[in-house]
């Protein structure tokens, strides 16, 4: 035992070594960069460019630009990846999918639960102001949607599964809601093409040389980047509802969860 | 070679918080006590956070710490309870 400790202790440090020396003597060039690259400056550059249009999203944050419009199909696909991933899950639980848990908790003590009633709203407002100003700071649908999905998780512990079940949080409602938002998500990069009868670029934010749809740039005069506050809030209401879908099916009492892997060992 | 200690203060802070956050990684795989674990990893995902705040990438800060301070820990110590909280 003891010398498995040593090597252990060993390997750690080697580790250690291994990637901090050479960092140490420049194996990642100059820390910080000296010179931008060529794509990173012509995206900075036309960003949020009011002089030459021809490129730009009317995004100010740059890295929403990259996410939602010059890389839009990326994310869109990547949504796709959560998406099943969540199909998934609830499917492995198909048998107890929306029903009531068997077993009545009370929830922690009422210090616990008043202090929780006064955090959650904020905790749902931080998660909303997130994904809302995705556009102008740094944050964006998945950051908001899963600062949000902390609210029902800490609400299911501390208020008992009961308050949950017996809210309009339901199995039904929130599947509801997550495939009204994954609609949402599919159908705003398809508008352009579907309004203007094909004369437009799947994905088009703002006018192009080549065709002229465009998504409104400016709300109230702040920039919002057209479809990209769209995707944002979108992609948190879809993150939101799948994440809590998720930990309402995991938070499942010992009897329900058993309930649903019965007869695991002959197969699904 | 000399090093400038205030031009780099950043890049010397970025050192001493991944350094730190290695004893944490090493008593999460070490400890025998489950719930222990949960919360020496939240500590060293806590540190990557500032970590990754430093390197100037507020955006995965944002879901960083949602996912991995807390419902991570709180996933998995609802596993602990369910299999046992210590390790044999």
């Amino acid at each position: 035992m003891r010398s498995r400790d040593i090597a252990f202790a060993l390997l750690i440090l080697s580790i250690l070594l291994i990637l901090a020396v050479p960092t140490f003597l420049g194996a990642l060039g100059s820390l910080p960069p000296e010179n931008i690259r060529s794509l990173a400056r012509s995206i900075l550059g036309l960003t949020f460019n009011p002089y030459n249009k021809s490129l730009w999203t009317a995004s100010p944050e740059a890295v929403a630009a990259i996410i939602w419009d010059y890389r839009g199909l990326d994310t869109l696909y990547e949504t796709m990846v959560f998406y099943t991933a969540i199909i998934a899950t609830l499917m492995l639980y198909r048998e107890v999918l929306g029903s009531r848990d068997e077993v009545r908790g009370r929830g922690l003590s009422l210090i616990v639960k008043r202090g929780t009633a006064i955090a959650l709203p904020a905790i749902v407002v931080v998660g909303l102001s997130t994904v809302l100003h995705g556009m102008l700071t740094p944050g964006g649908g998945f950051q908001g949607g899963a600062i949000m999905a902390v609210a029902p998780v800490v609400a299911l512990i501390v208020f008992s599964r009961s308050i949950i079940e017996e809210s309009r949080l339901t199995y039904a409602h929130l599947v509801a809601l997550r495939s009204l938002a994954l609609l949402g998500i599919v159908l705003v990069p398809l508008i352009p093409i579907i309004v203007t009868f094909g004369n437009a670029f799947i994905f088009q934010n703002q006018a192009k040389a080549l065709y002229s749809f465009t998504y409104p740039s400016t709300v109230l005069d702040v920039p919002m980047g057209g479809l990209i506050t769209f995707l944002n809030i979108f992609e948190g209401i879809a993150v939101f509802s799948a994440f809590t879908l998720a930990f309402t099916i995991l938070l499942y009492s010992e009897k329900v969860s058993r309930k649903a892997v019965e007869g695991e060992d002959i197969g699904f | 070679m000399t090093v400038d200690l205030v031009g780099n203060l950043v890049f010397l802070i970025i050192g001493v918080v991944s350094i730190a956050s290695v004893p944490f990684v090493v008593l999460a795989i070490e400890s025998k006590d489950l719930l222990k674990a949960i919360i020496f990893s939240a500590v060293q995902s806590t540190l990557y956070s500032f970590l990754l705040f430093l390197l100037l990438a507020p955006d995965i800060v944002l879901v960083y710490v949602a996912v991995s301070v807390g419902l991570l820990p709180l996933l998995s110590t609802l596993l602990v309870k369910k299999v046992g909280r210590y390790e044999k």
